[in-house]
């Protein structure tokens, strides 16, 4: 099977989601991974802005033709942004998963403890490669 | 995979190009190239379908025509020879023990093709239906290959290949014919909506893998300059459900009628005596409670099988397909309803997860029959 794209400045969870520090915010996608998995996603459902959903919560649902994906949230806190584009293109996954197809963006609450227990880059590569087999 | 999965002639192709899957008990490819583009080929152009999961029995005698007409609700005795038809099985109450294509190769001969999740089910319907009939019956299903080639240029792809004028072969019919070296039957039928031939390799047991594979690679390069793409099940089910055919075990089953599926032109009313009949006239005189619609969302989601579907806050019935609709980007989906929310235009609402979302009962097919499926004018 081909191999997946995994930026090294990002944390990820079990489920394949990611997580990227800016400042103070929390931005979160689905990693490549979890796009190849899915393949051809047509529908986003995102979060409401404002609301709080703590760690491990369903955050959003990605859905291909055949399947219903859900997003868990990876990183406790309040809902910012969402990424509008994809209500629209949400192709946009499919094609930019780390970049132009982010989720949505947070005000973490607990964001020294929960971004330690999420995987860095190598131990995620290593997480993946478990999978396979 | 786990080992008691079956297999077509053709895994070592599925399993090379494609997204595996487990299906009605086999071994298939979901997708090779994504569901979307697979689609898209066939409503734009070309593609290739294993579809050799399927089952395929034949049955012959003296008595083959009484036979059919006591198991199937259509008239079988006025088909002439090589024409084929679409019915199904019913059950004593009615309901469908599976839906079927029917071909007759000659005076005392038919083909019928089923559903490949029914096989064993199917088979031994007929067995225990045929007592009393001059008639053998054989399930060809493993000693036969089977693929399907669809799309507005699957007769222009298999005609380069082909001696035969293609178009002589009438919607619904079958013929002999030769695909270069290889003698085959073709039905022109399918199960997406577009015009298409069913393509049946005779005599050839699991092992002979490389005849299959023979033919298959013979009409993906017949049709490489029509963009021809391998099409997997996912596929199969997008265009099916656009094209509003039923799927079995979703849309039809044991339970349901094909009076309440929407189904009841292909029951044949004055013939003598078929099994179910007795429970379709009572039905048919007391009134339909349920009613198979096609439904289009008319705000953003994808509808689901099992969705629940809501009229004025109350439920009026639920899902038994759903899909996002490659074609016309939408979430389409089929189910049953209260009769009385049955018709065309009524307002509809789909639940997904926690929302209510608008949407309409819609005419089979989804699509502008101008522009695709069988009947284009382009």
């Amino acid at each position: 099977m081909s191999s997946y794209i995994v930026p090294e400045d990002l944390r990820y969870s079990k489920d394949h989601e990611w997580v990227r520090i800016e400042g103070s915010i929390a931005i979160v996608g689905i990693t490549d991974y979890a796009v190849k998995s899915l393949h051809d996603i047509v529908y986003v459902s995102l979060p409401k802005i404002g609301s709080t959903i703590p760690k491990g919560l369903v955050a959003a649902t990605v859905e291909s033709i055949k399947a219903v994906s859900e997003v868990y949230n990876p990183i406790s806190g309040t809902v910012i942004e969402v990424n509008k584009d994809l209500e629209t293109s949400p192709e946009k996954i499919n094609e930019s998963p780390y970049e132009a197809g982010w989720l949505f963006k947070l005000n973490p609450t607990n964001l020294k403890e929960d971004i330690e227990k999420l995987f860095s880059s190598k131990q995620y590569l290593e997480y993946l490669s478990s999978l396979k087999k | 995979m786990a080992n008691n999965l079956k297999r077509t002639h053709l895994i070592d192709f599925h399993r090379k190009y494609g997204q595996i899957t487990k299906f009605a008990g086999f071994e298939h490819a979901l997708w090779y190239d994504g569901i979307q583009s697979e689609h898209m080929v066939v409503r734009e152009a070309v593609g290739v379908f294993d579809v050799t999961h399927m089952g395929r029995t034949i049955v012959e005698g003296d008595d083959a025509i009484m036979f059919l007409e006591r198991i199937l609700p259509r008239k079988i005795s006025n088909m002439v020879v090589k024409q084929g038809r679409y019915s199904f099985f019913l059950n004593e109450k009615g309901g469908m023990v599976d839906d079927l294509t029917l071909f007759r190769l000659s005076e005392k001969k038919f083909l019928l093709v089923y559903n490949a999740g029914n096989r064993e089910k199917d088979f031994f319907w007929m067995q225990k239906n045929s007592i009393g009939y001059d008639v053998r019956l054989e399930d060809v299903s493993d000693q036969v290959v089977m693929l399907a080639v669809q799309g507005p240029k699957a007769i222009n792809t298999l005609q380069t290949i082909c001696d035969t004028n293609l178009t002589t072969i009438k919607r619904y019919w079958c013929e002999w014919i030769k695909l270069k070296e290889h003698s085959v039957l073709v039905t022109r039928t399918g199960y997406t909506g577009e015009d298409g031939f069913e393509i049946y390799l005779w005599d050839t047991p699991l092992e002979r893998k490389e005849k299959a594979e023979t033919l298959l690679y013979l009409i993906l390069k017949a049709g490489e300059p029509y963009g021809i793409k391998p099409c997997g099940l996912g596929a199969r089910d997008t265009l099916r459900l656009e094209a509003g055919m039923c799927l079995y075990d979703h849309d039809i089953d044991d339970t349901t009628t094909p009076l309440e599926a929407g189904l009841g032109m292909l029951v044949d009313f004055d013939k003598q005596d078929f099994i179910g009949k007795e429970s379709l006239i009572k039905q048919r005189e007391s009134g339909l409670t349920r009613s198979r619609v096609c439904i289009r969302l008319e705000e953003k989601g994808i509808p689901r099988s099992g969705f629940e579907i809501y009229h004025n806050n109350s439920k009026i019935g639920s899902l038994t397909s759903g899909t996002y609709s490659p074609l016309l980007k939408t979430g389409i989906g089929m189910g049953y309803v209260g009769v009385e929310y049955a018709a065309v235009g009524t307002e509809a609402y789909v639940k997904i997860r926690d929302n209510f979302v608008r949407s309409r009962v819609v005419e089979a097919p989804f699509y502008d029959t101008s522009k695709y499926g069988v009947k284009r004018k382009t």
